[in-house]
């Protein structure tokens, strides 16, 4: 009989452990958890370890379809960015992770690429590269060299969800702020940015670790993430002068 | 490089939220729980149903006791599925065991005569097994197929050991009846 069993047919398994784990980071960040600092953890990664299981931020555009909302539990949808805290860390993210479909164009042509309009800051001025990606879903403007290091500035349509929003502003390392007479969050340090794709699922090797810290505000028809080595008041700064 | 780490150390880990550490034991295992998810009539779906079962794993590893060794117990969530999932196709896959297609015809049937006659002996032995009612037909996969202990039979199979024991008897004693007189039962004895 054993050896009847060497010699049954059994067809060939691809490997699942990319599967089983993608499912799993869904899972893990679905559930609620009070974020707690391991300090065992630190030893061995700290970079991204410590950030991680601080805080982690998720930027998710355009999950206005039913299905997407089915498939991510919301901690909080703001301005078409989602935050979630999760206990420990999924994965080690890469430093820097392209989105999907990245082009680089002009400012002028980006404009025309993309639904929503396009705000540059006036402290800042005319960004040193424009990146238009996922089919016009995402504008980033980068500005290589300011006075605070490299900033970056994602702009996608999105609008503001105060109902969310109040749920959340307790969560450490998250501060509720106004911008224009709106409301915004200030994150400090670095958490994990993911981008959500149309059909409300992370994108692949989309994750990295931000740079800094965050700010999250928006208009009514656009949601913007300012991203850099900036103190709050110079972030509210640049918020406030985007036209 | 990633440091080999054992089962053990693996599940503790991953309990810790180490989803690096349970990828390990997702690779170490996928073969031979697609190999289970398989034979017990899974079919097609296999993959799935393996993907399934992991995910579940996961969810349930609070579950498993220190010290116990993960591949049955990780079985038994397969198998579970498996009969879900069967059951919930009303069907399990038509004839879930086979032989390589060369068996049947191909380059056996031009061999010498016994090689045939073992061959046809292999074939019969597939069907008689195919045929057999579930319970027996899943003692015969997990005892003889996946080389499962008794003891492990019993755990993947959620029966009392005096189960596995009784209805292994009965599935070969069936097969015995089954399959075409001989003196011996050469193939029956392995």
């Amino acid at each position: 009989m054993r050896a009847l069993g060497r010699e049954l047919d059994v067809p060939p398994t691809g490997d699942l452990t990319a599967a089983v784990l993608q499912r799993l980071e869904g899972r893990a960040v679905r559930r609620r958890h009070i974020p707690t600092l391991r300090t065992g953890a630190f030893r061995r990664r700290p970079s991204w370890r410590a950030a991680l299981v601080v805080f982690v931020a998720v930027l998710a555009l355009l999950i206005a379809t039913p299905q997407g909302r089915a498939v991510i539990k919301h901690v909080l949808r703001f301005a078409g960015i989602e935050l979630r805290q999760e206990p420990s860390p999924v994965r080690p993210p890469e430093s820097s992770a392209p989105l999907p479909g990245e082009r680089r164009m002009s400012l002028e042509k980006a404009r025309r690429q993309v639904s929503f309009p396009i705000l540059v800051p006036a402290t800042l001025g005319r960004p040193g590269e424009v990146v238009v990606s996922d089919n016009g879903r995402v504008a980033s403007l980068i500005y290589l060299r300011t006075p605070y290091g490299k900033v970056l500035i994602d702009e996608f349509a999105g609008h503001l969800d105060p109902v969310y929003f109040q749920k959340f502003v307790h969560f450490g390392d998250v501060t509720q702020v106004e911008v224009n007479g709106k409301k915004g969050l200030w994150i400090t340090g670095p958490h994990v940015l993911m981008y959500i794709t149309r059909d409300g699922k992370p994108a692949t090797a989309s994750a990295r670790l931000t740079v800094g810290n965050t700010l999250i505000w928006g208009t009514q028809h656009v949601a913007l993430r300012l991203e850099g080595k900036l103190g709050k008041r110079t972030a509210l700064g640049i918020a406030d002068s985007a036209r | 490089m990633r440091r080999a780490i054992d089962d053990a150390e693996a599940v503790a880990r991953a309990l810790g939220g180490d989803l690096d550490a349970y990828g390990v034991l997702v690779a170490r295992y996928t073969v031979r729980a697609h190999r289970a998810a398989f034979l017990l009539g899974a079919g097609e779906e296999s993959d799935d149903v393996v993907q399934e079962a992991f995910v579940k794993a996961f969810r349930h590893l609070s579950r498993f006791r220190v010290g116990e060794p993960f591949g049955p117990w990780l079985l038994r969530i397969v198998t579970n599925d498996t009969r879900n999932f069967t059951r919930s196709r009303r069907r399990r896959e038509a004839l879930a065991l086979r032989l390589p297609s060369a068996e049947s015809g191909g380059a056996a049937a031009t061999g010498p005569v016994d090689e045939v006659l073992a061959a046809e002996r292999r074939s019969q032995l597939v069907a008689a097994v195919n045929g057999l009612p579930d319970t027996e037909r899943q003692v015969l996969v997990c005892r003889y197929f996946l080389d499962l202990s008794e003891a492990e039979t019993a755990q993947v199979l959620e029966w009392p050991l005096g189960s596995v024991k009784s209805r292994t008897s009965r599935a070969l004693n069936r097969l015995r009846g089954q399959l075409v007189p001989r003196e011996q039962n050469p193939v029956l004895d392995g």
